[in-house]
């Protein structure tokens, strides 16, 4: 009897780990984003310009340069930090200055953000600005997103173009 | 005695552990109890991912369209052998985490993370995140919805520390962006990499650990092991859609044993999952030290007792005991030394030192090595404190972590509860028969593998049974000598074993030679 209430047990010990393990390895199921909802991911990967334009050389700056190594111009490394302004249905959804990569600065601006949101229509205006002015914006565009649930949208920001993706529709 | 108070007893909560761990030992039979093996089982279901994971690559692409087709053959198409090898590889990696919980756990409350063992806990912390790893890293592999999330996820929170100018997560804004090369990099992580780590901090981790227990008892494997696979035909693992960046998964059955940081993330912020992380580690790796506890007493080498045998040296659990050479005059080439810092208190040594003999005449008695706040002078006038009483009653050697061997204390019954019942030398239990005149010894340790000082159980019973040296001299009666593993709060069951065994005793022949050799009060030199 006693050895037989000593299997039970053992028995009822292994189920209740099995129980553990399932109730818990594949489930219970998780939403990344609330139900009927989309995502927009601003990806931005942008060379700004450079804060002092590369100047020519004079012939007797290049006289003083090694033979092998006679430029005919020389650029400040250091470039522009590229101010993004992102409006989605006039709602100012990104204001960042974001700073050229590197010790020196003299990378890309690297930017990105993912932001859920209801399936829906939506207008987009992009603003850059990636030269030392003070005012005003080097580069605009405006899209219309359709953006419906379970949709990843892309808008990517390169160094010369902006183009918003959408999921081919299958 | 030289100071009880500074002898670690178990607190509520360690009680309330012992006897929430109860049922388990019932049905386990004690040595079984799951709860004895939580590092070994966790080492055990490395042992099965291991082996199902070889199995699992042997079929697996490396390469962005393969990986996810060539899991779902194995999971489909292959169900009766790669499907159920993947469930098993999952289910494995679960149960560790469970074991690996349960353990932290456990050694906390035990209050094995303190003193010397400090070692031991702050090696396993990082250990969490290695197993982390392992888990998410072969998440990635699948490549399906939940694998995609995963990637995003773990490389959103690497951005957030300010290591890459370039943002990882670029690596995942489209299909076309991810490499298959990925792949080669995270199976090289998944495979080699991790596990090569893992085993490296396994080894540190039991650094300090004499005979470190890495496998569970054969029954504990065997259980477990059909456990898994009964789960793994009930409930065969299966894969998302494939991943598409394209897309967001909407819902995912996730596996909250190893992903539950990134929902997490999903709902508050990577640094707030940081944070958690981070903040976490700090305090789990700072607890030996929290509150600061007194040094506990190191065990003393008494070298004109020594002989150099070494057998203190080889049942240190702890390894604090090296044998060096001989500092004084001593005809003898080696004599023991106590590292201070590793000792743990047990005094398991004093019961392996052929010289702990209470028969021997000299005042006060001294032996080879022993603890300063528990001496064999303590041990031999616990025993004879009640010498005249002693005729007809039982001698009931208990361990401080074991069960609470004053609560049984009868008239019939003369208690002595020790740091670890390993610390009883065998001469000590032939004296308090011979000349004391018991007329049997109980001794009531700590459960089968449950130790707290991992070996004192294990080197009792064979230095009884003389398997082990000093052994227990042949002359005494094993019948009058009773020996109960239990855990705390088990009193009532030692009562009753205490009772019978009184009966049991009481109903052999032959007492008068007990009698005999307690009036002529005889002790005699072992040594
Ligand atoms: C992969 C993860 C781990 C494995 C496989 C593992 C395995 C083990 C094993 C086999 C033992 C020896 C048991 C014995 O023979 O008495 C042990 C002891 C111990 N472990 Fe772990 N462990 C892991 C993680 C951890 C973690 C995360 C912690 C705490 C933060 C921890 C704390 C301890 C402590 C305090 C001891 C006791 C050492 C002693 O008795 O002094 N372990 N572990």
């Amino acid at each position: 009897m006693k050895r037989l209430a000593r299997h039970a047990g053992q028995l009822a010990a292994w189920a209740l780990f099995l129980v553990i393990i399932a109730a818990f390895a594949m489930g219970p199921a998780f939403s990344p984003v609330p139900e009927g909802s989309g995502e927009l991911k601003i990806s931005m990967a942008h060379l700004a310009e450079r804060i002092e334009p590369c100047r020519p050389l004079t012939e007797e700056e290049r006289a003083e340069l090694p033979p092998t190594r006679r430029v005919t111009e020389v650029c400040e490394r250091g470039r522009v930090p590229t101010l993004v302004r992102l409006r989605l249905d006039g709602e100012l959804i990104i204001d960042r200055l974001v700073k050229a990569a590197g010790w020196q600065e003299d990378g890309r601006a690297y930017l990105l953000e993912f932001q859920p949101l209801p399936a829906g229509q939506y207008e987009l205006e992009l603003a850059l600005r990636d030269t030392p002015r003070e005012e005003g914006y080097d580069m605009q565009h405006h899209f219309n997103l359709a953006l419906e649930p379970g949709d990843s949208a892309l808008l990517e920001i390169g160094d010369g173009d902006v183009v918003l993706r959408l999921p081919e529709r299958r | 005695m030289s100071g009880a108070q500074e002898r670690a007893l178990p607190g509520p909560a360690r009680r309330l552990l012992a006897r929430l761990e109860m049922p388990l030992s019932r049905a386990f039979d004690g040595v079984h109890n799951p709860m004895h093996h939580l590092g070994a089982l966790t080492i055990f279901f490395f042992y099965v991912a291991l082996v199902t994971g070889i199995y699992l690559f042997i079929f697996y692409r490396t390469s962005l369209e393969g990986a996810w087709a060539s899991v779902e053959y194995l999971t489909r198409e292959q169900w009766y052998a790669g499907g159920i090898m993947r469930s098993l590889h999952r289910y494995a990696s679960d149960a560790a985490v469970i074991t690996l919980g349960l353990h932290i756990v456990r050694e906390m409350i035990r209050g094995r993370h303190k003193g010397p063992r400090w070692f031991s806990w702050l090696t396993g912390v990082p250990l969490i995140w290695i197993v982390l790893w392992f888990g998410i890293s072969g998440y990635w592999m699948v490549w399906d919805e939940l694998a995609q999330y995963v990637a995003v996820s773990s490389a959103r929170l690497m951005d957030w520390l300010p290591i890459f100018t370039d943002p990882m997560s670029r690596n995942f804004i489209s299909n076309e962006a991810v490499s298959s090369r990925l792949f080669t990099l995270i199976a090289f992580i998944h495979l080699v990499g991790l596990p090569i780590i893992a085993v490296l901090a396994i080894w540190f981790h039991l650094l300090r650990v004499r005979r470190p227990r890495i496998n569970p008892t054969r029954k504990l494997m065997l259980g477990s092991l059909v456990a898994l696979l009964v789960l793994s035909v009930l409930m065969p693992v299966y894969s998302h859609a494939p991943a598409d960046l394209d897309r967001v998964p909407l819902s995912l059955d996730i596996d909250w044993f190893y992903l539950a940081i990134f929902p997490l993330m999903s709902v508050t912020s990577e640094g707030m999952v940081w944070l958690i992380a981070g903040g976490g580690t700090l305090v789990l790796a700072a607890l030996p030290w929290l509150p600061p506890g007194r040094k506990t007493p190191a065990a003393e080498v008494h070298l004109p007792d020594c002989t150099g045998c070494g057998f203190c040296a080889e049942d240190c659990p702890y390894g604090a005991i090296d044998m060096v050479e001989r500092s004084d005059d001593r005809n003898f080439k080696l004599e023991a030394k106590v590292n201070p810092d590793l000792c743990v208190s047990c005094g398991i040594c004093t019961g392996s030192c052929p010289s702990s003999s209470p028969f021997r005449q000299r005042r006060p008695l001294t032996t080879g090595i022993e603890m300063p706040h528990f001496t064999m002078e303590d041990f031999r006038q616990q025993i004879d404190i009640a010498a005249e009483k002693a005729r007809g009653a039982v001698l009931v050697f208990g361990c401080d972590h074991g069960p609470r061997i004053d609560r049984v204390a009868g008239p019939k019954t003369h208690t002595v509860s020790l740091p670890c019942v390993g610390m009883i030398p065998p001469a000590g239990i032939d004296y308090a028969m011979r000349s004391t005149g018991y007329s049997g010894v109980a001794i009531a340790g700590c459960e089968g593998c449950d130790c707290h000082h991992r070996l004192g159980d294990d080197f009792t019973r064979q230095r009884i049974e003389r398997e082990r040296q000093p052994s227990l001299r042949k002359r005494v009666p094993r019948e009058r000598l009773l020996t109960v593993w239990m855990k705390a709060g088990d009193e009532t069951r030692l009562d009753r074993q205490l009772t019978e065994f009184g009966k049991h005793l009481a109903d052999l022949p032959g007492d008068e030679q007990t009698s005999d050799s307690r009036q002529s009060g005889r002790r005699e030199e072992v040594q």
